[in-house]
């Protein structure tokens, strides 16, 4: 933490990429006020309580990341930052609630499941309840789709060209099964066999994104035993979970599983930027031309630096047209539990982001996110132009199907 | 006594000082016929000519056309291209800020101002600005000077930017049958690649004129002459378009223009149709691609009448009139508060 | 005074929520990129209108309060350093371009707007806005205006003044006025009011609307990059295209650590080597084409031992990147460091360079140097750890020795970043006391209790959080000296 402080020669660069700066204009609220604020929380200058507010706020996005010439490692500062105050924050009594729910259930698919369903009865109530529950609530589809269940090996159609795990991802699985059960297909229609281990969990990114570092360890070691090391790479199909994988080694420094856990971080990899660098055999593509914006996830951009490979795999579809968007590279404010801690924030990101899509006139949108798709598929609903919003796995299934 | 401390005599000896350089703008000295005239005659020729800096220093009474032969020697130039080339000293060219038609391609005299030297209405000698290319340290005074007509302070020596000449010109001649087309001409040009030396309009028999100019290597200039003629009938047909002869005349903005008040009116192109409406009788010229008015007349009234109805202000260079200013009447509580720290008496008028 | 009435009245100007007056919300507003100073303001205030700014100038007037008015806090002269119990006045909230007419080539906008939205908002025009500091992408027009800061595009077209072509300000004691005009021609009739106002380091007032000069995107630009594996060799490549007569948009001189630091930061595949010289041509394409003949013809004949030209826009893209990143860049080397911003004239380059060369050694620095070789603007990056004790005043006493040699080389001790906090006590090396006396009355005239920016630009006062220790380099030879 005290090396990215230090590197950190405040010259402002970073300010322009994030997200909740360009919203407030607060220094406060900007890359560089946070870093200021941490060292001085850090050197007992400044009572912790008083900063974490702006803190609070900050996205994790990692916009600020590849912004900065001087190479602060602002991610490592956050999340060790963040694990440091967490020991000794006491939160508000419904924050805590909150939050224990969300530590609780959302790494667990099946408790998700449950508690979903719950949430669905208690929409009703949305209204009487602070901010924090009801954009919770409003996040939730009516009602959750059917399993689509895989087999633990989907096998290479073909020649094979390359071996893989698959991530599976926890609230994603729940939401959203079709995702895990395209990527897996398209693996194979493109000669790669895919490993489905069953007993694989949550990567835990989310708790750590939320301070929670004990429970994350606890729920990545599950995963060290159960991916096996025999493969090419580690898939994944959730910017957070990508990134939250990479990050194991930090997680796991000086323990025990130091090694293995830094071997899994290396050789996890998003699914468009393993596809991309493979090649796609041939797609059929579709018949008639196709707008299409690609939503950048900011676990994938700023975090992992895949801009060119999703865009490399869109581009290689027949009569797909990928257009830009102004200010491609702001945050949406989904920003994994974000929706759920900072309503008013996300919910303006949303607002931007939707509207600079709709300006170039669209028929769909992809994402290589989840959380990026339903944030956006909501805010299209409400401002009355309900697009189709697919991950970018559905999408390349549906054009191999076509 | 020098030059300058003699000048700094007559300043504190007098109650009101003009300076007048070699009168080539008569109407900026009637106003102060009962003021002491400081004479510049003894400041006269180039300092200091760095060509592998881009500065020159010269004192203020030093002549244009002096200034002009010594950067040409070296294939430079004044980028600011001073009007009356002949006549006026570079003195009177700043207090004034008079530039010609080639101040289209890289700016005014503002943007070639480096610094001065200055003796104000204190008596007190000074230099304000700096002699290399680039300084941001204190006030700029140095740009104030531009257009301050000698009532701030009187400028002893100036130190210029100066940027290499191009060795050709081509010129061009547009003609439109309306006012309107021949601005939506220049708006198009505006949001074009084209970088153009000069761009002026006027009057023509029946209709107007757009003259161009373009400057380069002698072996671009044709294709860029064919280019932009071409891309200019396309984006903004005009009725004819012909190459004319490159001469010195058709490049002094005041060449055709009789009368005997003469003035100068800064405007955006969006304001000449309103202007022009009410000037009819003026013999005219809108150089700077549309951003300065040269207007000439003997009927002084019909201009004054014209710039006060559309809020604008003028400075009259030729034709006696009690002040040069004419139209809306300049005053700005910014120059007020220069004013009171340099010449607190207002002895330079 | 800031009391409790200052605030009540405050409170009636702005919503307290765009009060802050917490030390959460005031510390990160304490220091610009120049680290060296930070101040804890009384008070930040977050207006959204002009008529906000207006009232909360009148107000400090009327308490003497003084104020810094603050845009992105780039500023790499502590221009925008906190005032002991004063008010910062941050204006990135009024960052509306206003208006945008490609036709007359004109943007007005409000003062918070950052640098490099104005070309991204002109683009589609075709036209851009053409002054470019490193930190366009961030600094605001305010901010630009303040301190006429320039950029590696500044050769042909000129700085910030040269750009503006009017504004409406509120001065330091509250009189509201407007001068320039919506004309390319910038000055109206009198004497060249935006010319002053530019450059005068926020000692004025703030500026509240600006209306700027947009300009034709260049058809084509050729991007030249020499290595040498000696930096005067690099230089006097410089002296050879000035005197061929070329007038490149851009000539940039990188030394060996700066290379390194940008190389470090961007991988913009820089060539291994003692001096790198990126030259830009710009301009109409048959011209362009032309001129690059002839700059290839001078850059082979000048000593470089490689010789790169950008093919693609990427290519020039990442040259640029490593020269423009490359302050921040140096970060990766060292924790702390101080620009330096003197200017030499071009022909001095080299003797500039050699002197630093050896003054480096003296003080046992590093100093990189990155810099703007077309107009002579160094920009020597003094490398120190201000955690070692000592280093910080060391790395100070060989700033103002650079400074210092600057002057007696007949050039500036400041090209764009101003003077500010840190150059203040030198600014007797470039102006008499008369001439800094004119300059005082002329600020007090403006504004009589010296509320706007007091204790920048002029000598005097002790710079908070940073004490000279003993005498001043300056002082020492003989060029200042302290009644
Ligand atoms: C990495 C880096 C690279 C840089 N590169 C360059 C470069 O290439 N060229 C260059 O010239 N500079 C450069 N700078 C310096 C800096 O970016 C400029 O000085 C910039 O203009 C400051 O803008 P800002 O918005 O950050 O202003 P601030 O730092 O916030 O303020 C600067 C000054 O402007 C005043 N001010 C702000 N707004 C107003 C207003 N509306 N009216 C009146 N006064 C106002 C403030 O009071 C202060 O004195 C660089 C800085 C950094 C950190
Ligand atoms: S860009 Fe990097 S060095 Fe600059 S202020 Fe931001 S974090 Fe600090
Ligand atoms: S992570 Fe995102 S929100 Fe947080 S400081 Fe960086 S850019 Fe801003």
């Amino acid at each position: 933490m005290a090396t990215a402080i230090e590197k950190c020669v405040h010259c402002g660069f970073c300010l322009a990429a994030c997200p909740t700066y360009s919203l407030l204009g607060e220094e406060m609220d900007s890359p560089r006020g946070r870093i200021y604020l941490m060292k001085n929380v850090l050197e007992d200058k400044l009572p912790a309580e008083e900063a974490q507010p702006y803190i609070d706020r900050c996205l994790g996005c990692m916009a600020c990341v590849p912004a900065c010439p001087s190479g602060v490692a602002y991610g490592d500062l956050l999340v060790g930052y963040r694990a440091l105050q967490e020991k000794e924050r006491a939160r508000p009594p419904l924050d805590a609630l909150a939050r224990k729910m969300m530590i609780e259930t959302l790494p667990y698919p099946r408790r998700f499941r449950l508690a979903a369903a719950a949430g669905k009865i208690g929409a009703a109530l949305a209204p009487a309840l602070p901010d924090a529950f009801a954009s919770m609530l409003s996040l939730l589809p009516d009602r959750l789709p059917p399993p689509r269940p895989l087999p633990a090996v989907l096998p290479a159609q073909g020649d094979r060209r390359g071996k893989v795990a698959l991530m599976l991802g926890c609230v994603q699985q729940a939401l959203a099964p079709e995702i895990a059960y395209a990527a897996a297909h398209t693996l194979a229609a493109n000669g790669v066999e895919a490993q489905i281990p069953q007993a694989q969990g949550c990567c835990g990114s989310i708790l750590l994104h939320i301070g929670a570092a004990e429970q994350a360890q606890q729920i990545a070691r599950r995963n060290l035993e159960a991916i096996p090391s025999d493969v090419d790479a580690i898939i994944t199909t959730a910017a957070g979970c990508g990134s939250g994988i990479k990050d194991y080694a930090l997680l796991f420094k000086g323990e025990p599983d130091q090694d293995r856990a830094a071997d899994f971080a290396h050789k996890a990899m998003d699914f468009s930027a393993y596809l991309a660098e493979l090649g796609l055999r041939e797609a059929r593509g579709f018949d008639s031309e196709v707008r299409i914006v690609y939503q950048d996830a900011c676990h994938l951009l700023h975090a992992q630096g895949h801009e060119a490979e999703p865009r490399k795999l869109l581009a290689s579809i027949p009569n797909l047209r990928l257009l830009n968007i102004a200010d491609a590279g702001m945050c949406c404010g989904s920003a994994g539990t974000y929706n759920i801690d900072q309503p008013k924030i996300a919910a303006e990101l949303a607002r931007r982001k939707v509207e600079s899509i709709l300006a170039v006139e669209p028929d769909m949108v992809v994402s290589g996110n989840i959380g990026c798709m339903a944030q956006l598929r909501q805010q299209l609903k409400s401002s009355g132009n309900p697009l189709p919003v697919m991950h970018i796995a559905e999408l390349l299934w549906q054009a191999h199907q076509r | 006594m020098g030059p300058v401390a003699r000048i700094q005599a007559l300043v504190r000896e007098s109650e009101r000082v003009h300076v007048r350089g070699n009168g080539s703008k008569p109407a900026l000295h009637i106003h102060a016929a009962a003021a002491a005239p400081v004479d510049l005659s003894a400041l006269n020729g180039v300092i200091d000519y760095q060509a592998s800096e881009y500065t020159i220093t010269a004192y203020a009474g030093a002549s244009v056309a002096d200034i002009a032969a010594a950067l040409a020697e070296q294939g430079q130039y004044l980028p600011f291209d001073p009007l009356f080339p002949a006549e006026a000293t570079i003195g009177g060219t700043v207090a004034a800020n008079l530039s010609g038609s080639r101040r289209f391609r890289y700016g005014g005299v503002r943007d070639f101002i480096l610094g001065a030297q200055v003796v104000d209405g204190r008596g007190r000698a000074f230099r304000v600005g700096g002699k290399v290319v680039k300084n941001a340290a204190g006030f700029d005074l140095s740009k104030f000077l531009v257009g301050s007509l000698g009532q701030y302070a009187i400028m002893t020596e100036l130190t210029f930017k100066v940027f290499p000449d191009v060795p050709r010109f081509r010129s061009l001649r547009f003609n439109y049958g309306t006012l309107d087309a021949a601005l939506k001409a220049i708006y198009f040009s505006n949001q074009n690649v084209y970088e153009l030396d000069a761009l002026d309009l006027l009057p023509a028999e029946d209709g107007w004129s757009l003259l161009a100019r373009l400057g380069g290597y002698e072996e671009t200039l044709p294709r860029r002459t064919e280019r932009f003629a071409d891309g200019m009938m396309q984006g903004a047909a005009a009725c004819a378009v012909s190459e004319v002869a490159d001469e010195a005349s058709l490049w002094d903005p005041l060449a055709g223009l009789p009368g005997r008040y003469l003035c100068k009116v800064v405007l955006g192109p969006r304001q000449i149709p309103a202007l022009d409406a009410l000037i009819g009788n003026a013999s005219r010229r809108y150089g700077v691609g549309g951003n300065l008015a040269w207007i000439a007349s003997d009927d002084c009234a019909e201009i004054e009448q014209a710039l006060k109805q559309l809020g604008l202000s003028g400075l009259c260079l030729r034709g006696d009139r009690p002040t040069p200013i004419i139209g809306r009447p300049v005053d700005n509580v910014l120059a007020q508060r220069v004013k009171q720290v340099l010449d607190p008496q207002n002895k330079l008028v | 005074m800031m009391n409790s009435a200052f605030f009540t009245a405050l409170e009636k100007i702005c919503p307290a929520e765009r009060i802050l007056t917490r030390d959460a919300q005031l510390l990160p507003y304490e220091s610009d990129a120049l680290t060296a100073f930070h101040l804890k303001p009384g008070a930040v205030v977050l207006p959204e209108s002009e008529a906000e700014i207006i009232d909360t100038v009148r107000l400090c007037h009327e308490m003497a309060v003084p104020f810094v008015a603050r845009g992105s806090g780039t500023s790499l002269s502590g221009g925008s350093l906190p005032i002991p119990d004063g008010l910062v006045i941050a204006l990135n909230r009024l960052n509306r371009i206003k208006k945008l007419d490609p036709e007359q080539r004109i943007a007005v906008v409000e003062p918070g707007v950052v640098n490099l939205h104005i070309t991204q908002a002109a683009a589609p025009y075709g036209l851009y806005y053409a002054p470019d500091p490193s930190s366009q992408s961030i600094c605001t027009i305010g901010g630009n205006i303040a301190f006429n800061s320039g950029g590696a595009h500044c050769l042909k077209y000129g700085m910030t003044s040269n750009h503006v072509l009017g504004m409406k300000v509120v001065l330091a004691d509250g009189a509201l006025t407007q001068f320039g005009c919506e004309s390319v021609e910038g000055v109206g009739i009198g004497p060249d009011l935006v010319g002053l106002f530019v450059g005068s380091e926020g000692l004025f007032g703030i500026a509240l609307e600006i209306t700027l000069r947009l300009m034709p995107q260049p058809e084509l630009y050729r991007t030249v990059l020499a290595a040498y594996d000696d930096l005067g060799r690099a230089g006097d490549a410089v002296s050879m295209v000035v005197a061929s007569g070329l007038l490149p948009g851009a000539m940039e001189i990188m030394d060996r650590l700066a290379i390194k630091a940008a190389e470090a930061s961007v991988a913009a595949g820089y060539p291994d080597a003692e001096a790198l010289l990126i030259v830009e041509l710009e301009g109409e394409a048959p011209q362009v084409q032309a001129e690059f003949e002839q700059l290839r013809g001078i850059i082979e004949d000048s000593g470089a031992f490689e010789l790169r030209v950008a093919n693609s826009e990427e290519e020039r893209d990442r040259i640029w990147k490593g020269r423009k990143g490359a302050f921040s860049a140096v970060g990766r080397l060292s924790p702390d460091y101080i620009v330096q911003d003197g200017v030499v004239p071009r022909s001095r380059l080299g003797e500039a360079l050699l002197a630093i060369g050896a003054l480096k050694r003296q003080y046992g620095l590093d100093v990189a140097n990155v810099f703007h070789a077309g107009d002579g603007n160094l920009h020597p990056l003094i490398l120190y750890d201000g955690r070692e004790p000592g280093a910080l005043e060391r790395a100070e006493e060989l700033a103002g020795e650079i400074l210092a040699l600057c002057v007696s080389l007949g050039g500036s001790i400041t090209g764009e970043h101003g003077i500010g906090m840190e150059k203040r006590e030198y600014l007797p090396a470039m102006f008499s006391e008369e001439e800094i006396d004119i300059m005082q009355a002329l600020r007090r005239a403006i504004d009589p209790k010296e509320i706007a920016n007091r204790g920048k630009m002029f000598p005097g006062g002790e710079a908070p959080a940073l004490k000279q220790q003993g005498m001043h380099p300056l002082e020492k030879q003989g060029i200042i000296s302290r009644e």
